[in-house]
Parts: C-alpha cells; structure tokens; sequence
C-alpha cells in the first residue's frame, strides 16, 4: 500500500450544538479511488469543507501527502493541487464554457499579469482546448456557463477542476442530477481519471460507488463507520444499521451485493 | 466610436463654432467625471464592490495637488503625482481593512471611511482650509526655456485633459483584458468558485481597490487643476453615489459605460438647472427607470439593440437553420 495521500487526526468541527465531523481520523492511501459514503448529515461534505480550507476546524488536524495544511486558506491549499467540485455545482455563471476554464488555468500562475492581453497567451488556449475535448464540450465552447444543462454544469465543473492539473481530486456528488446518459459519461471519465489522478468522492448512487471505488468510507454521525472494499461494505451489518430506515438506500445496497 | 474620438479631438473648435466656448468646459469636466465613474465601474461593475469611497480618492487627488502646490510649493508634476500617491496610498490603507468584507458590509465600511476623513479635512483647517478649500494659483505644466504651457491656456487645458483620461481609459481596457481582469471578473461571479481554483480572493480585490484608488485620484488630481482649488465637500460620500450611478445607469461592467452615463448626467444637469432647480428629480427618475429597464445600462441596451439588428438579419438571411437550432 502506497503513502497516505490524506490523513486527517482527530478532526472536529461543531456548528453550535450539532458536531459535523467527530474526532475523525482517516488515513486515505494514494493511487486508489476512495470513495466517502454516509446517510445525509453524516458529515461528508463537511469534511470535503475541513479539507479544502472553506472551513477550519475546531481542532485536529489535516494532512496532505505528509504536509500539514490545516488551517491554510482556500487557494492556497488549491496551488499544492488540491482541487474540488461542489455538491451544488459552482461554476463562474455569466462567462463562456471556455472563460471558465481559461481562468482557472490562469488562476494558477503565481502573478496575474495585469496589462497583457489574457487571449495571448497560447499555452493556454491549447490546454483549454484540449481540456474542451477531454470533456466532451468543444460544441459548448462559447455558450454562457449559466445556460448549460446541470450535467454539462457537472461536466464543466471537472473540466475546470482537471485543467489546473490536480493531484487530488475531491469529488462532491458528481453526478447528482446527472440523466443516465449523462451518468454513464461521467463514471467513464472519473474511471479513466482515476488512472493518473488521485481521487476522493463523495456519491449516493450506491451503483455507481459499488461499480468504481477501490475502497470506501462509511460515515456516520461525522465519524467513521468502517473503511474496506466495497464486498466488505455491502456486507457489513453495521453499514445496513446505519441505513436501516432509509429504504432506498437500502435497495441500493442489495442491488450492489447481487450485481 | 471613431466619430466620437474625431469629435473630443476637435471639441475646441467645433463646439465654440456649434454652441459656446462654456461647453468646451463642460465637456473638459465630463471627461474628468468620467474617469471617478469608471473608478466606481472597476469595483462595482468588474469586481462586484460596491463602494460608496470613491469621493475619498478623488478628494485626496485634489487635496494632494492643492496642498502640494499651495503649501508645498510643489510645481505641476510634482504636485500631480503627490495628488494620485495620495489616494492610492488611501486606496491601500482603506481597502486593507474594506476588502475583507463584501456587499453591505463593505458598502458601509466604505462609507465610514469616507465620512471620518471628510470631518478631518474641514476640520483641519490649517492644512486644508476647512469648508472654504484651498485655492491656489496654478504652475505651468511644461516650460521650455520661455516657452510655457499651463491650463490658463484653455485649449490646453482641454487637451491635457483629454489625453490623460484617455490613456486611463487605455490602461483600464489592458487590465480588463487581461489575465488580472479575467480574475477580477472571476471574484465578482463566485468568489468561493475563485477561492478554490486558486485565486487569492483578498489580494484580488485589494489590486482593484487601489486601482480603483488610482482612477479616482487621477481623476480628483486633474479636476484640482481645472478648478484651481481643492474642497472637502468633493469628499462626501454623495459623491461617491453620483459616481455609481453615472456608472450604472451607462452600464457597469462596461469599459465605456460611465462615460455614457456621466454625459448623460451632466448635459442634463447643465441644460435643466438653468431652468429648473429641481433638476436632480429627472437624474433620480433616469436612475430609477435604467436600473428597472435597462440592468445593463445604456451600453447594455446598445448592444441588445445591436444583437437583435444582427438577429433579425439573420433570421431573415437564414430562417432554416435558425429553426434547427431551436
């Protein structure tokens, strides 16, 4: 098993009487796809939020490949190549699929040159291009983000995400709200990410998490419920306990176990 | 536009010869109050602040001019630049504190800023003479041995400051393009969004606050020239509302826009006050019907206009294809 690529160690973060995330510790090994589950509340995005600097937490602390980013701010724990989508899809609404991802790419320059024209920059252009490809919306280059179908939004999302060149991709929901076209595209390019990249997602189609986790995480009232393969999940009595009055969830999880 | 720029290149002449020479000033004070407007446009209209500051930096541009040449005696260059490292150094202290926070709260942290150092000029009479201002007498702006140019020469004064709001307006156009603009745009669209790509949030808004600082002091340093004096009650923050307004109503976000809208104010306030006192009724009515009608402002219905002609045009051109694209 490779190095942890996060680790957190007692993790806490309480808002008024309600805690999120409850003295957790998790240690996530590179090069697998980890996969977070949980019933609503558990917590989870809450930890992506601990993770990517948008909260901070009451104590504990976060550790990314060894290196102690707890408490830094949010673009700076983007530069170390900590990159995130949001459960509800956070794009920059009123410019063009290609501005959006232009400026992310720019945004990982150190200096932002003030005076130079931004479209001369080549290096650029080709990446965004590419990226379009890699995402399959070259023929949604110069719409307005904010008109896209929430799918495409979704797909933009990972676009904007992949052309910084991430390390760590945390995924929050991708496919929430996704058409099972859509779904299908989606699984297929987070699959083939997960090749080069490492990659953290938090999903509640169990089908799709049972069909590409390398490993899952189950939380429970912001701690953690048991880690394993997704056979051990589907099997373990406490995962079902956690579940236990939410039958859909529960259908889910039987579906997984006799796929 | 190249109409528009033959026309400011020519406002010398051809107004005397059309109306008077008294508009030749009021265009020359149109240009000035153009560069405060875009001041407000940058913040507001790129970088999403509302800033109710503005007046703060334009008064610190007049009062770094006044003082520098009346009790300084700084000559004209000098004294320019003391007038806009004086508000941008103001930009900086405020907007260290101001950018920190966002929508009402930094409108009113701008406000604030604006009302203590308003009471401190009039107050500080020794420095800034009070309520009556500093008048001063003005330095030529180039001499060649005999040979001077100064704004007692109103031809030049018009051309100076035609050519220094110009190369702002320039300079404005070079960030809004660049990479440094995209981000500006970036912050004002979904600032948590900007966060996690990797943009300094704080520091963004901080360069456009001083930068906005800049226009506003330049703008406040040449109207200083142009009124051969410098007052406190270009600091109240209702300055600073004329501005935003100027620059909604010709459309934030727009490089132009404030200088339509600043054109617009003024040509009413000129033509009206001299009939009717209330004129400020029919500027609050104009503010009122653009930010309903028109939330793009003047440039933003131009263009629809202009996009609806085009179309049109094409729909008529090309109504199959139209059709499969619907």
């Amino acid at each position: 098993m490779s190095e942890a690529i996060l680790r957190t160690v007692n993790l806490t973060k309480k808002f008024g009487g309600l805690t999120a995330t409850d003295n957790l510790s998790l240690n996530l090994p590179g090069g697998r796809l980890q996969a977070i589950i949980g019933p609503n509340g558990a917590g989870k995005t809450t930890l992506f939020n601990l993770i990517s600097g948008l909260l901070k937490p009451d104590s504990g602390r976060v550790f990314f490949r060894d290196r102690d980013i707890t408490g830094l701010r949010p673009h700076e724990i983007s530069r170390l190549g900590i990159k995130r989508t949001m459960q509800i899809k956070s794009v920059f609404n009123q410019l063009s699929v290609t501005e959006n991802l232009w400026i992310t790419r720019q945004a990982s320059q150190r200096v932002l040159h003030p005076f130079r024209p931004a479209s001369r920059d080549a290096a650029t252009r080709e990446r965004v291009d590419q990226t379009l490809e890699q995402i399959g919306m070259t023929a949604l280059a110069h719409r307005i983000a904010g008109t896209l179908s929430y799918g495409d939004i979704a797909m933009l999302e990972i676009g904007m995400a992949l052309i910084s060149d991430p390390q760590l991709l945390l995924l929050d929901e991708p496919i929430c709200g996704m058409s099972p076209a859509e779904t299908e595209r989606a699984v297929a390019k987070i699959r083939e990410l997960a090749r080069r990249i490492d990659i953290i997602i938090i999903e509640h189609d169990m089908e799709v998490v049972f069909g590409i986790a390398d490993d899952i995480t189950v939380l429970a009232q912001g701690a953690v419920l048991v880690t394993g393969s997704p056979d051990e999940i589907s099997n373990n009595e406490r995962v079902r306990e956690a579940y236990l009055g939410r039958p859909e969830d529960e259908d889910y999880l039987e579906e997984a176990v006799n796929a | 536009m190249i109409v528009f720029a033959a026309f400011l290149l020519t406002v010398p002449w051809t107004v005397p010869a059309l109306i008077n020479s008294f508009w030749v000033s009021v265009i020359a004070e149109i240009l000035i109050w153009s560069l405060f407007a875009a001041s407000a446009n940058l913040l507001f209209g790129y970088v999403g602040l509302l800033s109710f500051g503005q007046a703060l930096f334009f008064g610190f541009g007049m009062y770094g001019v006044g003082i520098g040449i009346d009790q300084l005696g700084l000559s004209f260059w000098p004294a320019f630049g003391l007038g806009i490292a004086a508000s941008m150094a103001m930009a900086l202290v405020a907007g260290v504190f101001a950018v920190r926070l966002t929508w009402h709260y930094f409108a009113i942290i701008t406000v604030v800023f604006s009302l203590i150092f308003y009471f401190l000029a009039v107050s500080m009479k020794w420095l800034t003479g009070g309520d009556d201002g500093i008048n001063f007498a003005l330095p030529p702006t180039f001499s060649f041995g005999s040979t001077q140019w100064s704004f007692a020469d109103p031809n030049f004064q018009y051309f100076f400051i035609l050519a220094t709001v110009a190369v702002c307006f320039y300079l404005m156009h070079l960030v809004i393009g660049s990479s440094l603009g995209k981000a500006f745009v970036a912050v004002r669209e979904n600032d948590v969004r900007a966060s996690l790509i990797g943009l300094n949030v704080y520091l963004v808004r901080l360069t456009a606050f001083v930068m906005a600082g800049f226009l506003a002091g330049v703008a406040g340093a040449l109207f200083a020239f142009f009124g051969r004096y410098a007052s406190a009650s270009y600091m109240f923050y209702n300055i600073s509302g004329e501005g935003l307004v100027w620059a909604i109503v010709g459309g934030a976000g727009t490089l132009l826009g404030p200088v339509v809208g600043t054109t617009l104010f003024i040509i009413i306030r000129e033509v009206v006050s001299t009939h009717w006192e209330h004129h400020s009724l029919i500027v609050g009515v104009l503010a009122i019907l653009a930010v309903i009608l028109a939330p793009k402002g003047m440039v933003g219905l131009w263009r629809d206009a202009l996009d609806r002609i085009t179309a049109s045009r094409a729909d008529r051109s090309a109504p199959a294809k139209l059709r499969i694209e619907s």
